[in-house]
């Protein structure tokens, strides 16, 4: 087990020079001992893919490297991030060396040689590097391909694809994190945080929040250790961490489309409970200005009235139990400042007035 | 090897003029132009590969100034790099130009050039989705990773869109037209099971809610959704029938899934015709639990056969089913219902059984085995006593019939009484009265004397929504077989044309 984490350790240093300008001292026979290291690892991938133990441990292990390197910072990450990458680890090195102008051209010619033999015997290209970095060029030419003549952003956020995707990535990598460290999730959540675009990131969290539970058959299909997910819990952690975070959670009502956040408040009462909540607190912000006969707030971060509007406005149109708990909020809150039905002095009266003549 | 070379250099002229005019392929017209000839040219770059692997990177140059050109624009392509394995035979032919040792500041040039458009090869095309990569790297993913997945919802969405469309009626003025071919569709849906579901339930939506009693309509939407031709391979088969069964024992074997089911049968049995003289598979792994014999009789086309012959299969097709349903030691060819669920989906054939009953009243005994098939298909849980009872009350409303045929006192009234008096006074069960009422209906259509009274009758028997309904979807049925049969009847035809249309109309 040691030397096996040693190899690893070796490895990841030589994965890290093949970008540096350091390949410049490299001739064949160093790519050669590079490419054969690389072969020895994805062994070990196939080879520990399905014993429990030895993948956690590999698992964690390199886990902790990569956040010592300060993974998903500024600088893009730097190598094996998991244990599922080892089984990539041949073509990272690859698609590295190829891409590193400082490599000699004698080491160059070899590395083609090594990576690219020509046609060989059919059907032997599986798992070959061959093979896959040209798989690696079509699926990508076809992503542009798709991507430039046939995609268009899709309205319901939650049903793009790409964003589809990227919710699926991110629980996909919070269950491993998950399974090799028990309070993973939350600190890899908050170490996403902290690096990585706050709108995206939200929206991704939105659209993963939405994302089917997997159903029985699915797990089948899915799961690599027979590790089945149990339908609906997917996102649990995702959830429990953005409740759990008070700067994430104004964030994402804040910044969210309301039809969006609608979505994930139907989905999942704990967040509609505190959306209701924040609303509540922006809505006590304003105050009436009886010049201009609107509600208006003092400081820039207040959300507007229209803004204010558009939320409710959104979740009344949501199926119940929603919109009878926002309707019962909203009459109590108006309730509370004194059940007026005139406009002007509550500005719950008077979202209440505007929804329903809006209705 | 002369030749060759010369055949490659006009070729070489050829394709060059292409990648000019495709450029990145950005236009409607470049894309389909370049789709057009994708695999010409994959053959053109083996050929080319072939030649170059046996020069050094000077000798190319010199036999091909240009290479340069062509290699560049075919890479910017994102057509050519996607299709099949054309990525590929280009990384080779870059390979061919590398210098292992440059000897002077033109070959270094070549070198760095080729490295280059290799590694742009590789990683091209990387700032178009910056977003997600950026987010992707963030979880500690590489693009190999992702890519798939990537891909995989990509054309979901578009399957589902291009789905909408097609059964909304094209409206392409809003986007370039895209269609997927019939390969890359059943691809999806062997790998995506939930894609496949999703299409089959998409088709009996728009089945059930709109296209009710019409299968011609039916006929050319089942076509459009593909499902017929897909099913040519067993497992998609299996999946689509699957859910049909469910079908119908969800509605408890409601007419509007039946109808259905015996269009996709005979659209899958035309596809199937037309892919291969040889079926790839044997009949077997379509119908598993069926007697592979019957199966081959139910398959027979009736078109193939003189219509003065059509009792013969039917004989044998009612002897087979009866041996296999009645006999209870018989274990392994499924019961009562996987029998008459086979038979359900060559619905055709019991319905051929009632017309030749029809044909032939007044003639002679009506044949035990058609009665039995028929008995059977409206009723096939019954035990062997019932149904005896069944076939007895059905040969006595059919010599009833050939009576009143004769009788100068034939009428709408008369002719009602023969079909809905039971010889014992007692309400027949609801599947023998409409199996009555198919006779009936039939006698209309063929017998002389039935057709003057045809509306009368219909009239008297239409008494609920739900008898018209089935009156309707008869009528509709039966065009559809003789149009599909060419059966040559005229006078019935315009009857039952008019009927329709009358029927229809009073909707």
């Amino acid at each position: 087990m040691d030397s096996l984490l040693q190899q690893l350790e070796r490895f990841s240093e030589v994965l890290a020079v093949s970008r540096t300008t350091h390949v410049s001292t490299w001739d064949a026979a160093t790519v050669r001992r590079a490419l054969q290291w690389a072969r020895y690892l994805r062994h070990v991938h196939r080879r520990f893919g399905r014993h429990a133990r030895i993948r956690k441990a590999l698992e964690r292990r390199l886990q902790n490297q990569w956040k010592q390197e300060g993974g998903s910072g500024p600088a893009p990450a730097l190598g094996l991030t998991n244990f599922q990458a080892l089984g990539h680890c041949d073509l990272l090195l690859s698609l590295r060396l190829l891409a590193n102008r400082a490599l000699g051209d004698a080491a160059f010619h070899y590395l083609l040689q090594e990576l690219f033999p020509g046609p060989g015997v059919p059907g032997a290209e599986e798992g070959t590097l061959q093979g896959s970095l040209a798989l690696l060029a079509r699926r990508r030419a076809a992503v542009h391909m798709l991507r430039s003549s046939a995609y268009r952003e899709n309205p319901v956020l939650q049903e793009d694809s790409l964003m589809k995707t990227q919710a699926e990535l991110l629980l996909e990598r919070l269950q491993e994190v998950g399974e090799a460290h028990a309070e993973g999730p939350g600190r890899f959540l908050s170490r996403l945080w902290e690096h990585l675009p706050h709108n995206n990131f939200l929206k991704v969290t939105a659209a993963a929040l939405l994302l089917p539970p997997s159903s029985p058959r699915h797990q089948e299909e899915e799961s690599e250790l027979g590790n089945p997910r149990r339908a609906g819990e997917r996102g649990r952690e995702l959830l429990h961490w953005l409740l759990g975070k008070s700067e994430v959670i104004v964030a994402f009502c804040r910044n969210l489309p309301a039809g969006l956040l609608t979505s994930v408040a139907g989905r999942h009462p704990e967040v509609s409970r505190v959306y209701l909540g924040l609303l509540t607190d922006w809505g006590r912000h304003l105050h009436y200005d009886l010049q201009k006969g609107i509600w208006i707030g003092t400081e820039s971060q207040d959300v507007p009235w229209e803004e204010l509007y558009g939320r409710f406005q959104s979740l009344c149109q949501a199926p119940p139990p929603l919109k009878d708990e926002v309707l019962t909020t909203l009459k109590s809150c108006k309730a509370q400042d004194g059940d007026f039905e005139v406009p002007g002095l509550s500005i719950w009266t008077d979202l209440l007035l505007a929804l329903e003549s809006g209705a | 090897m002369a030749q060759d070379s010369v055949g490659l250099s006009s070729d070489y002229q050829f394709w060059i003029q292409k990648l000019s005019v495709w450029k990145q392929a950005s236009t409607l017209e470049t894309q389909q132009d370049t789709c057009l000839y994708l695999p010409q040219f994959q053959e053109f770059l083996r050929q080319m590969y072939e030649a170059l692997k046996e020069m050094d990177s000077n000798t190319v140059i010199e036999r091909f100034p240009t290479i340069g050109q062509l290699l560049a624009k075919a890479c910017r392509n994102p057509f050519i790099l996607a299709y099949d394995e054309s990525q590929k035979i280009l990384i080779w032919c870059l390979c061919c130009l590398i210098n292992k040792d440059p000897q002077n500041s033109g070959e270094s040039q070549l070198n760095s050039w080729t490295r280059g458009l290799l590694s742009h090869i590789l990683a091209a095309f990387r700032s178009d989705i910056k977003e997600v990569d950026l987010f992707t790297q963030g979880l500690g993913y590489a693009p190999a990773d992702y890519y798939p997945g990537l891909l995989k919802n990509m054309v979901l969405s578009l399957v589902s869109e291009l789905r909408e469309n097609h059964l909304n009626g094209f409206n392409t003025q809003s986007r370039k037209k895209i269609c997927l071919p019939v390969s890359a569709v059943l691809c999806l849906w062997l790998r995506h099971l939930p894609s496949l579901e999703k299409a089959v339930l998409h088709l009996f939506e728009k089945l059930v809610s709109s296209e009710r009693n019409c299968l011609r309509r039916i006929e050319c939407f089942m076509k459009d959704s593909l499902l017929p031709e897909a099913a040519c391979h067993p497992a998609i088969f299996r999946v689509v029938d699957e859910m049909f069964r469910y079908a119908l024992l969800e509605t408890e074997g409601a007419p509007e899934v039946l109808a259905a089911m015996q269009v996709f049968t005979r659209c899958f049995v035309e596809a199937l015709e037309k892919e291969n003289q040889q079926p790839k598979f044997a009949l077997k792994t379509y119908f598993p639990y069926a007697s592979p014999s019957l199966v081959m009789v139910l398959l027979q086309r009736p078109k193939d056969i003189p219509q003065g012959l059509w009792h013969r299969p039917l004989k044998r097709i009612s002897e087979m089913l009866k041996e296999i349903v009645e006999d209870e030691t018989q274990g392994s060819s499924g019961g009562p219902f996987e029998n008459w669920f086979l038979l359900a989906h060559f619905g055709g054939w019991a319905d051929i059984a009632a017309e030749q009953l029809l044909t032939s009243v007044g003639d002679a005994e009506p044949p035990e085995a058609l009665l039995w098939l028929l008995a059977f298909s409206s009723s096939p849980g019954d035990g062997p006593q019932q149904r005896a009872q069944t076939m007895v009350e059905v040969k006595a409303v059919l010599s009833h019939l050939g009576r009143l045929l004769r009788s100068p006192t034939l009428s709408a009234g008369n002719l009602l009484a023969a079909a809905e008096e039971s010889r014992e006074g007692d309400p027949r069960p609801p599947a023998c009265q409409q199996l009555t009422r198919r006779l009936l209906l039939n006698f209309l259509l063929w017998a002389p004397g039935g057709r003057a009274m045809a509306r009368d009758v219909i009239t008297l028997m239409a008494r609920t929504d739900e008898i018209m309904h089935e009156i309707v979807g008869f009528l509709d049925q039966t065009l559809y077989r003789w149009d599909h049969l060419g059966v040559d009847a005229p006078g019935s035809r315009k009857l039952a044309r008019e009927l329709l249309a009358e029927l229809r109309g009073q909707a």
